[in-house]
């Protein structure tokens, strides 16, 4: 139980510390040295809730089992790599005078803490504290989206700030129909919001009104998981956000807002028999289906990026929608894959708009001269975002394909087939040319700094190693976290 | 006196869409969250609940204390004597207000949404809370007004939550005031770094993202 606690106060006494700390290398050195302590203590929770028993305390407050230790695993890994990479990328940016030294402190301040809301998402047992955590995700990260003060930065973050507080809204709506539709049974008591409790009793709640709570919540965090309709601010947001910012933003935060919504689905599909499930198709596949035309006609790297994001969080939606035992590990297996490969692209995307001094594509050429190392890496995780074979995310989209024409949804699979090719073909065709050709004369041929090569590293280790074999104990993970899914245990 | 709070908080919800200054919104406001506060106070003394007192007290402290003071400090440091901007004209959107308020009403009645004893006569009205929040989000045109329309709609959640069932578990409510307060300091925030980048607090200046 001292290890969750630890868990949470670990994020935010690093960010009081670096914010404090006027000495800026100490500053950022511990930064990353939080961010790597809480590495470890989020890997041995996990491995707890996954191989012995899940870990509950705090008078049933906390409860983390398979599903949530696996968020959290997410958080600290991509956590830990993001606070790496911005010692490198804030580096630069005081370097060129964009921002000063005092406003490096408050970065790494909002970050830590963002990192820290979204392990108290991942950790409660309660519905309400859950919605809480999300709402506090969105204003933490809201300020960090409006970092640079710029006026593109300030739309983003504005926009982000009331799309996603407005959905929230109509979530905690959702909310507040799911305990009545669980009061009569429990009575007026807070343990009738915990997610365990429900769980268990979900034979019993009453079916019309968990319908209607689970369309609000879906819409309410699915606009913060950036599910198309509602993924308006999402593009925005990622595009505005300094690179490792954006990195967070589309490897972890809408993995928790989908969290949220998985974690709803796994009560309402038991008392609906099962009828949740078409939705999650409908909005995975429109998710999917949205992220084509603008995909094709993009001229912004990391737009392009976040449009990309958009599209795997309808996959992975796609993929618990299409459920059985083969479809929900697919999904699991696509979340971890997708962290990895996006959080990757995002970082070596940093990088090169750093030294190309610009987003827009037309003016990016020749990646592979100005910078080899990142120029391959960034190739070689484009082409994995796509779905290419032998890297990982392949694996986790024929995986979802496979348990599509199995279980039968066989338009819904043909549809997902046809646009993953379409994205391919409207990705590949602009990272080729900005990865091949010649480099403007005046960019010069360097890698950028050491930190920020090295931090590319640890997630390229994952796209290539998991796309040729995936270890049986991954594979163990995997499927207890699949297994929670399906509502086998709360 | 059930009927008289609701109509109450009615009115303010109506009123923050026929303002002329963007600073008449917070007394406004204000005036919301104390009628909110008296509700649950009002709730509290028939059911003696002692949960309903915390909520009351809290509304009374966050909501119509802490909230528009923020607010007022904010408008204060932007422009006091600023003028509101509607998509639509004032009386059109008097009309689209009075038209959202009887489909509030006519759609709770058609829900059979279950309430507690005290709560029912205030179920119509929260629900129509949340539709003219919403409303005052799409009709103002200035930043700060948005969020105005947020308070108005978790208000109207408030409520929605307070005639069901007494209102959500104490530690959930706790969570979602803090949540409310922190809501308001970064709205109060923004807005004052959109005044001083865009020099107009605007939204459609704030449209160079697309596509």
């Amino acid at each position: 139980m001292g290890e969750v606690s630890l868990l949470l106060i670990i994020p935010v006494m690093t960010a009081v510390l670096c914010w404090q700390i006027k000495n800026h290398p100490i500053g950022e050195k511990l930064q990353v040295a939080g961010a790597l302590l809480n590495v470890f203590i989020g890997l041995s929770i996990a491995r707890n809730a996954f191989f012995v028993a899940p870990v509950t305390g705090w008078h049933h407050l906390i409860y983390i089992d398979a599903l949530s230790a696996f968020n959290v695993m997410l958080i600290v890994l991509i956590g830990f790599i993001a606070s790496l990479y911005s010692v490198g990328y804030m580096r630069h940016e005081v370097a060129e005078r964009i921002i000063s030294e005092e406003k490096v402190r408050h970065y790494y301040l909002w970050f830590h803490l963002f990192i820290g809301t979204m392990l108290v998402v991942s950790v409660v047992n309660n519905i309400g504290l859950l919605w809480v955590g999300i709402e506090l995700t969105t204003l933490v990260s809201a300020l960090l989206v409006a970092f640079y003060r710029k006026g593109t930065s300030l739309e983003a973050a504005w926009k982000y700030l009331i799309m996603g507080s407005v959905g929230i809204a109509f979530a905690l709506l959702g909310i507040i129909f799911l305990y009545l539709s669980g009061v009569d049974l429990f009575g007026e008591s807070a343990e009738s919001l915990n997610w365990t409790v429900l769980h268990r009793a979900a034979g019993q709640l009453n079916p019309q009104w968990t319908l209607i709570a689970f369309i609000f919540v879906l819409v309410g965090f699915g606009t913060k998981a950036g599910l198309a309709p509602m993924h308006f601010w999402l593009p925005d947001a990622h595009s505005q956000a300094p690179s490792p910012i954006s990195a967070v933003l589309s490897g972890v935060l809408l993995n928790t807002a989908l969290y949220g919504i998985f974690r709803i689905y796994t009560i309402v599909n038991t008392t609906l028999d099962g009828k949740a499930a078409s939705y999650l198709i409908f909005f995975g596949l429109l998710s999917i289906a949205i992220t084509v035309p603008f995909m094709l006609v993009q001229h912004d790297l990391k737009r392009m990026l976040a449009y990309s994001s958009v599209e795997h969080i309808g996959i992975i939606t796609l993929g618990v929608g299409i459920g059985g035992a083969l479809g929900l590990y697919g999904a699991v297996l696509h979340m971890f894959h997708h962290s990895m490969a996006k959080s990757l692209l995002f970082f070596a995307a940093g990088n090169i708009t750093q030294k190309y001094h610009s987003k827009r594509m037309e003016r990016i050429s020749g990646v592979l001269k100005t910078m080899p190392m990142t120029g391959s890496i960034f190739l070689i995780a484009a082409f994995a975002i796509t779905g290419t074979p032998p890297f990982n995310i392949f694996i986790s989209e024929f995986t979802i394909m496979r348990a599509g024409f199995q279980s039968g949804h066989l338009v819904a699979t043909v549809l997902f087939l046809l646009f993953v090719v379409l994205i391919f073909s409207g990705m590949m065709y602009y990272v080729v040319r900005m990865a091949f050709g010649e480099a403007p004369a005046k960019v010069e041929k360097k890698e950028m700094s050491r930190w920020s090569t090295v931090a590319l590293f640890l997630p390229l280790i994952a796209v290539i190693v998991f796309g040729l074999y995936v270890p049986p104990f991954f594979q163990e993970i995997i499927q207890q976290v699949a297994f929670v899914l399906q509502g086998g245990k709360s | 006196m059930e009927q008289w709070i609701a109509m109450l908080l009615l009115i303010s919800a109506i009123w923050l869409l026929q303002i002329r200054k963007i600073s008449d919104s917070v007394p406004i406001l204000a005036f919301q969250s104390f009628v909110l506060a008296l509700m649950a106070g009002a709730m509290w003394y028939e059911t003696k609940l002692s949960h309903l007192f915390v909520a009351a007290l809290l509304t009374l402290i966050v909501k119509a204390i802490i909230i528009p003071a923020i607010l007022h400090y904010t408008i204060k440091k932007i422009d006091v004597h600023r003028r509101v901007e509607r998509v639509t004209s004032k009386y059109t959107s008097l009309l689209i207000a009075i038209i959202l308020s009887v489909a509030g009403f006519y759609v709770t009645s058609r829900l059979h949404l279950p309430s507690t004893k005290f709560g029912a006569p205030y179920l119509p009205v929260s629900i129509t809370l949340m539709f003219l929040g919403t409303f005052i989000m799409i009709d103002h045109k200035k930043a700060l007004m948005q969020g105005i329309g947020l308070i108005t709609i978790e208000n109207g959640l408030f409520l929605v939550a307070q005639s069901i069932s007494y209102g959500m578990p104490m530690m959930v409510e706790l969570g979602v005031f803090f949540d409310m307060l922190v809501t308001v300091v970064i709205i109060g925030i923004l807005s004052f770094r959109i005044h001083s980048t865009f020099e107009s607090l605007n939204i459609e200046k704030m449209s160079n993202l697309k596509g």
